[in-house]
């Protein structure tokens, strides 16, 4: 049964003092032939270099249509524990947070069905459980949400929405990242466990610019928490950083980008030029607090290079804000997605759509108007579009 | 239309483009709503409810979702059928 | 015997059950917090209540049995509470200052490894690789692994100029934040895909095929029914095969990865970059990937002895040009490093103000 691989290639990834996989993987091929198959084919992939799996068809459960992830092995006579080897997506907490009693009951679920392999956590934010079986995927999903557990997000869908630590803590956080995802999560569960878009769309919360959740690279949609009004200055506290040995000229001043701080034994800053950058606050975190009026910037349409170039989600909304029940900001997610899902091809993402489309035409869907905020600068070419509306003014 | 012959007709069209083209939830509403005169929210409630009760399934192929007619070996695993 | 009776739609349990009381306490009221050691800090609240947490590193991969240990020393010494970064690390979350050194104890022990927190290295985003995808052409676990041994000191104790984010894709998809990452590694292809054309009859649908390519390389070949690639166009991206899977990208021997730099996300000081090509390629070596180890600590130590201090590697390369970057790493500039795709007009120097 299981150890039944001998793993010479693999073996060396146990050695050096970085946590191994391979120690990860033979823990759960103590128990699991699934799990010992898994280990017999990857060694295989070390000496081949090459993968051995395949996927799709089987997409969720009755109903569904995501959160299951269909992975076949290509060797299934070679390696039968893996001839269905599925990965099952669980809509993970906001902020990842976890009591060790929900987190057991996960595993005793998962060590019941399936490879006993997880990972804490998938690139899109979800509790993602290595290896299962077709035939295991009604019962898995009949536990999980019966104890209050959902799927997370796959294929044409709405994905599994993810955010940073937020006001769980973080001093910095300008919104209630936690509280958003949740609250999105939620107003978006049809989108998300039924596939109807015409492809993904990711959304992302961070509550400050730092953004710990790579919103602005990794989602659709990027919520980041900002600020309106002057920074908060607690004097005291800068002197005791510069009594500890920070050079507040080198390190915070000469590295602020707009120039609009100024420092001799008190820290000025000239808040009309500040960017809201979050280096000065960030780098004198005691010092230093965002203004008060809180609120986010809404940005769209990054994502990963494929197929002609990677995209930073661009600015949208500069200011909204983003207080609970969010109805301004739920109204403002349809209206993107709506325009996205009228107007794009199969597999197109908002950010490429925007792009083929023009951004005049998104903005006018969407009801906001052009902003200097929205561009690096103007175009640079003298080729401009003009429409009826533009004559009447 | 009453919902059992909307989705007698949903059924029809799957039927017909079987192996033609993957179809996207949206391509089957848009078909149906011209077909029928319905409401394109009408078409999509009725086949959700073909869908919840496994007559039609989504799949993932190509990169990209699609609605399809459920296989037998589908319908025996969600125990559907003997 | 039964199953439970299945819920849907009802999303994610609500965070508030998995927060410990100090921080439903204090929510949305921290004060500042301090970096203690490279894997441990302290939050302040405006109530003067304090958290501790100890940052530990995860393979991301976690068998189950992994995961209960870490729950039971939650339940021992954080009141079962505990969360995990967006980086894949685990965080204790510690109410009770007493439970720190105890914690830390048994974590030595059981050869944990504490850190990541700071000017430092944290865990190294990532990708399934061979472990679990389809369309890996290198094994992503397998490489973190063997880069981490080698920087292991920049998690848990060494500093660097500022925080140094690394990662791994296993193809060009990248399920992970290898486009904006200060150093990261990248599986690519560089030979045109082979196709089975009975296979590309039977499942694959033309046009869906044809219009996924990004260069126009594939046509239609409407009298048998398949594709033809022009080898010229093709930029071995793989989108073919995404949605065509019988056009087979994979070589085994051909295929291997691209190291890229100077990528950031947050806004802080200067734009959210892109990482951009520093060495375009290196074949598979597993299972430790002994030239890609070498190459990545080139690039961290040339970086950290040469950065000002709080400048990102890309920051860093910025400010001295790519030009030195290429003579301070010693890495060969190249035809490939010359951008010919959608960016290429934007990267070409129009200055005559530049440097040997």
């Amino acid at each position: 049964m299981s150890g039944k691989y001998k793993t010479p290639l693999l073996d060396e990834l146990e050695k050096g003092p970085w946590p191994s996989f391979v120690t990860e993987i033979k823990k759960a091929a103590k128990k699991s032939p699934m799990a010992d198959d898994e280990l017999g084919q990857l060694e295989k992939s070390y000496r081949t270099k090459r993968g051995y799996w395949k996927h799709g068809g089987i997409v969720g459960v009755l109903g569904y249509g995501g959160g299951v992830i269909g992975r076949y092995s290509s060797l299934p006579e070679e390696f039968p524990g893996i001839a269905h080897f599925h990965t099952v997506r669980i809509n993970q907490t906001s902020g990842f947070f976890y009591t060790a009693e929900a987190l057991k009951m996960i595993c005793d679920i998962w060590d019941k069905y399936g490879s006993g392999l997880t990972n804490m956590h998938g690139s899109t934010g979800d509790l993602v459980l290595l290896g299962t079986t077709t035939e295991n995927l009604e019962a898995i999903f009949a536990e999980y949400s019966s104890r209050g557990w959902d799927l997370g997000g796959s294929g044409s869908a709405m994905r599994t929405p993810s955010c940073c630590v937020g006001p769980g803590r973080c001093e910095w956080s300008n919104i209630d990242t936690l509280d958003i995802t949740y609250t999105l999560t939620q107003e978006f569960q049809d989108e998300l466990h039924r596939p109807a878009f015409p492809y993904k769309f990711k959304i992302k919360t961070a509550g400050c610019a730092v953004d710990c959740v790579a919103a602005i690279a990794r989602a659709d949609l990027s919520i980041i928490g900002t600020w309106k009004g002057n920074i908060q200055i607690d004097q005291a506290e800068v002197k005791k950083y510069a009594d500890a040995g920070m050079n507040i000229q080198a390190e915070i001043v000469e590295m602020c980008p707009t120039n609009c701080m100024s420092y001799n034994g008190t820290l000025k800053i000239n808040d009309a030029e500040c960017s809201r950058c979050m280096h000065c606050i960030a780098k004198m975190t005691k010092a230093l607090r965002s203004g008060k009026e809180k609120g986010a910037t809404l940005l769209v349409g990054s994502k990963a290079p494929i197929v002609v170039g990677s995209l930073l989600s661009w600015v949208i909304v500069p200011f909204i804000k983003v207080d609970a029940p969010y109805t301004e900001l739920k109204d403002m997610i349809r209206k993107m997605i709506g325009w996205w899902d009228d107007t794009a091809k199969p597999r197109e993402r908002i950010g490429e759509v925007i792009e083929a489309e023009g951004m005049r035409s998104f903005l006018e869907a969407i009801g906001v108007p052009a902003q200097p905020q929205q561009v690096k600068e103007p175009r640079k070419d003298p080729f401009f579009f003009w429409e009826e509306s533009d004559f009447q003014k | 239309m009453e919902t059992a012959e909307l989705q007698e007709k949903i059924f029809a069209y799957m039927e017909k483009m079987k192996g033609k083209k993957k179809l996207k939830e949206k391509d089957v509403i848009k078909a149906l709503a011209e077909e029928t005169t319905e409401a394109p929210d009408a078409v999509k409630k009725a086949l959700r409810g073909m869908i919840d009760v496994g007559r039609l399934m989504y799949s993932y192929g190509g990169g990209a979702s699609s609605v399809e007619i459920p296989s037998e070996e589908y319908l025996r695993e969600k125990g559907l059928i003997k | 015997m039964a199953l439970p009776k299945r819920q849907t739609d009802i999303g994610p349990p609500k965070y508030d059950q998995f927060i410990p009381p100090v921080i439903k306490k204090n929510y949305g009221k921290w004060k500042y917090h301090e970096v203690l050691t490279g894997g441990t800090m302290v939050h302040v609240a405006e109530s003067g209540d304090t958290l501790h947490t100890v940052r530990v590193a995860s393979p991301r991969i976690l068998s189950t049995e992994t995961i209960r240990d870490i729950c039971d020393m939650a339940e021992r010494y954080c009141e079962g509470y505990l969360r995990f970064t967006t980086r894949n690390n685990v965080e204790f979350l510690v109410s009770d200052k007493s439970k720190m050194e105890p914690l830390l104890k048994e974590l030595k022990e059981k050869k944990y490894s504490v850190g990541g927190i700071g000017p430092r290295i944290s865990n190294i985003v990532h990708t399934q690789g061979w472990v679990h995808c389809h369309s890996a052409c290198t094994d992503a676990s397998g490489m973190v692994k063997a880069i981490m041994d080698d920087v292991y000191d920049y998690f848990t104790t060494k500093e660097l100029p500022n925080k140094v984010r690394l990662a791994v894709a296993c193809c060009v998809n990248m399920c992970g934040a290898v486009h904006c990452s200060d150093i990261a590694v990248v599986a690519v292809h560089r030979k045109v895909p082979t196709i089975n054309h009975e296979l590309v009859t039977k499942v694959c649908e033309i046009p869906t095929t044809v219009a996924s390519c990004p260069t126009s390389a594939i046509r239609p070949n409407p009298k048998e029914k398949t594709v033809t690639i022009n080898e010229e166009k093709c930029m071995y991206c793989g989108n073919c095969f995404t949605v065509c899977p019988p056009i087979d990208i994979h070589k085994p021997d051909e295929d291997g990865v691209a190291i890229v730099v100077g990528g950031k996300i947050g806004s802080l000081r200067t734009s959210p970059k892109f990482s951009k090509l520093a060495i375009p390629f290196f074949y598979n070596e597993p299972p430790r990937w002994p030239k890609v180890v070498a190459a990545v600590r080139n690039i961290l130590e040339t970086y950290a002895k040469n950065a000002k201090k709080h400048e990102r590697v890309g920051e860093w390369i910025e400010r001295i040009g790519w030009e030195s970057f290429f003579k301070l790493t010693g890495i060969e500039f190249t035809f490939q490093h010359i951008d010919d795709f959608t960016f290429a007009r934007d990267t070409f120097r129009t200055s005559a103000a530049f440097k040997y």
